[in-house]
């Protein structure tokens, strides 16, 4: 009898902490919103008005980064990965790279096309 | 002196002459004697031809180089010459592509689409498939617009820069109009009229903005055929289309205009701010509303860069500029190369929160009336307007100009937030930026928990 009062009095406790740490969460997880919410609504050069003003921004830019990292770990494919800058950071900065450089190459058979154009003309001309 | 110099003498004189008249020899108000000068000077230039046209249509995107009713002026330049003979025109292509264009091309039409001091264009069909540089296929049997330089011009305009050589030194030795540094602003004109000259060029800034803008859909720029493209023959992918003077006619059709000239303020937004290449010479005829509903951009003869930290100073002055800062805006300006002396500060400050009460703080704000007020002061103060600068106000005036003949309520500072908002917070963000701030942000952050 004694040993299960003991054990109810001892749930409790394991319960009356897990509720204390909820709380704690759902506090922070308010403050948390209001600041996003708060930061969203700024405008540009809102960020410098204060060290409050400065939070609130951040708390939006990273609840924005937050939702694209959940958009990337929900397997939006490829497309929404190359534009998420979390861990595949480093393939969207490859494939940027490698399509500057297909451009460059592009570029560069449109510049060797037209001398080839004018060589051919000129070629022509001298055979005339 | 060559029978050319005696033309251009006489043009100059007879205008001259007008417009001393027109500003009762020099007895009226100020800006009504720049008015008249600004006249004077743009019918000359129509007057003299192609190499003064150019000239003329390169200084109205400059206003460090010119006044700002001059710039307003030029911008009215009629750039309208008679048509080449088609025969001519026939004779380049051949000279240039190795055969007449009746054999390059599938067709080839005699009369041409439009005629310019500088080209004509003519239309025609591809004969072979082409993929573009950004990947797109052209099929056989494609329309294309084949602009050809008009014969004789680049001698012509060689002759007249002899004579405007010429000429420069002996200003150079005069000390009033030394001022003006005639022989840098030629050697500036030179390069920039060789790179007109060079369909090359403008072929690889057309086909560069492509690529800066493959992921927007709305945004259409027509493919080079870069085997039938040389120095003097330039053969792109047609824009088939309504000019934005017969935007009646796509609305019946079913185009939302307004929200067109919206996202085209975003994209020449996006083109400064991110970018760092536009367009800088984004007149009327060089937009085209799509049968598809999308924006098609031509001539890319006259392009701006912006450089990182220049970027940056831009969202600067632009957020300063919404909030009506007019000290911030001046200190951002800096950074782009303006240099205010410290003697007149507090009255270009003063006079730039007058302008900006005046023409900013309202919906929308009025940029056109705001820059052209801040260049007056400008030249009022005798500050050297740098030449970025000069080149990205003017195609700014004009981007709202184009946009609010389709809706009068845009705002272009509005189109700028969402790339000015990035910048800045990137800015704001930088790792020393942090250090340097993060334990006041700390600070405050804890003291909201613990409240």
């Amino acid at each position: 009898m004694h040993h299960d009062a003991a054990l109810v009095y001892t749930m409790r406790d394991v319960l009356r902490f897990l509720a204390a740490w909820a709380l704690v969460h759902e506090s922070a997880d308010e403050g948390w919103r209001a600041a996003v919410a708060r930061g969203e609504g700024l405008a540009p050069g809102d960020l410098e008005r204060g060290p409050d003003a400065f939070v609130d921004g951040l708390a939006a830019l990273v609840d924005a980064e937050k939702e694209r990292l959940k958009r990337e770990l929900a397997g939006d494919g490829a497309g929404s990965a190359a534009s998420a800058g979390g861990p595949d950071r480093r393939d969207a900065d490859l494939t940027t790279a490698l399509e500057a450089l297909r451009f460059d190459l592009a570029e560069l058979r449109g510049r060797i096309e037209s001398l080839q154009a004018s060589v051919d003309a000129l070629h022509g001309e001298r055979d005339a | 002196m060559s029978a050319r110099g005696r033309t251009i003498a006489a043009v100059a004189l007879r205008h001259g002459a007008t417009a001393a008249w027109r500003s009762g020899l020099g007895l009226r108000p100020r800006a009504e004697r720049r008015r008249a000068v600004a006249r004077a000077l743009r019918l000359a230039c129509e007057a003299l031809g192609p190499s003064f046209i150019k000239l003329g249509q390169l200084a109205s995107v400059r206003p460090d180089l010119v006044s700002p009713e001059t710039v307003f002026e030029l911008e009215r330049l009629q750039d309208r010459v008679p048509a080449v003979p088609v025969d001519a025109i026939r004779e380049v292509i051949r000279r240039e592509l190795g055969a007449a264009p009746e054999r390059v091309f599938a067709s080839f039409d005699p009369e041409p689409i439009a005629t310019a001091s500088i080209a004509q264009v003519h239309g025609a069909t591809l004969a072979a498939p082409y993929r573009g540089v950004n990947g797109r296929l052209l099929a056989a049997g494609a329309r294309v617009a084949v602009k050809v330089v008009r014969p004789g011009v680049a001698r012509l305009i060689a002759e007249d820069l002899t004579l405007a050589r010429r000429w420069a030194e002996r200003a150079e030795r005069i000390g009033w109009l030394a001022r003006w540094r005639p022989n840098a602003l030629l050697r500036e004109f030179e390069s920039s009229l060789a790179r007109e000259l060079d369909l090359r060029v403008e072929g690889r800034v057309g086909d560069r903005f492509a690529f800066d803008f493959a992921d927007d859909a709305l945004v259409m720029v027509p493919a080079v055929v870069w085997t039938h493209t040389t120095r003097s023959v330039l053969t792109s992918e047609f824009v088939d289309g309504w000019l934005l003077s017969e935007l009646g006619d796509a609305e019946r059709a079913g185009i939302d205009a307004r929200a067109l000239a919206t996202h085209g303020a975003e994209v020449f937004m996006r083109q400064v701010l991110v970018h760092g290449r536009y367009h800088a010479d984004l007149h009327p005829a060089n937009l085209i509303v799509t049968r598809d509903g999308r924006i098609g951009y031509v001539d890319f003869g006259i392009a701006g860069r912006t450089t990182p930290p220049q970027r940056r100073a831009i969202a600067q002055v632009l957020v300063a500029t919404a909030y009506g800062d007019a000290d911030r805006a001046l200190r951002a300006s800096r950074a782009l190369g303006l240099e205010v002396p410290e003697a007149v500060e507090p009255a270009l400050r003063s006079g730039v929160a007058r302008l900006m009460r005046a023409h900013l703080a309202r919906s929308p704000a009025d940029v056109r009336g705001f820059v052209t007020g801040f260049l007056g002061l400008l030249a009022e103060h005798r500050i050297a307007i740098p030449e970025g600068y000069g080149m990205l106000v003017k195609a700014l005036v004009t981007v709202e100009g184009v946009a609010r003949a389709i809706d009068p309520d845009i705002d272009l500072l509005e189109a700028a937030k969402p790339f000015t908002t990035r910048l800045v917070a990137d800015q704001l963000l930088r790792p020393e930026r942090l250090r340097e701030r993060l334990p006041a942000a700390l600070r405050a952050a804890l003291a909201e928990l613990v409240a």
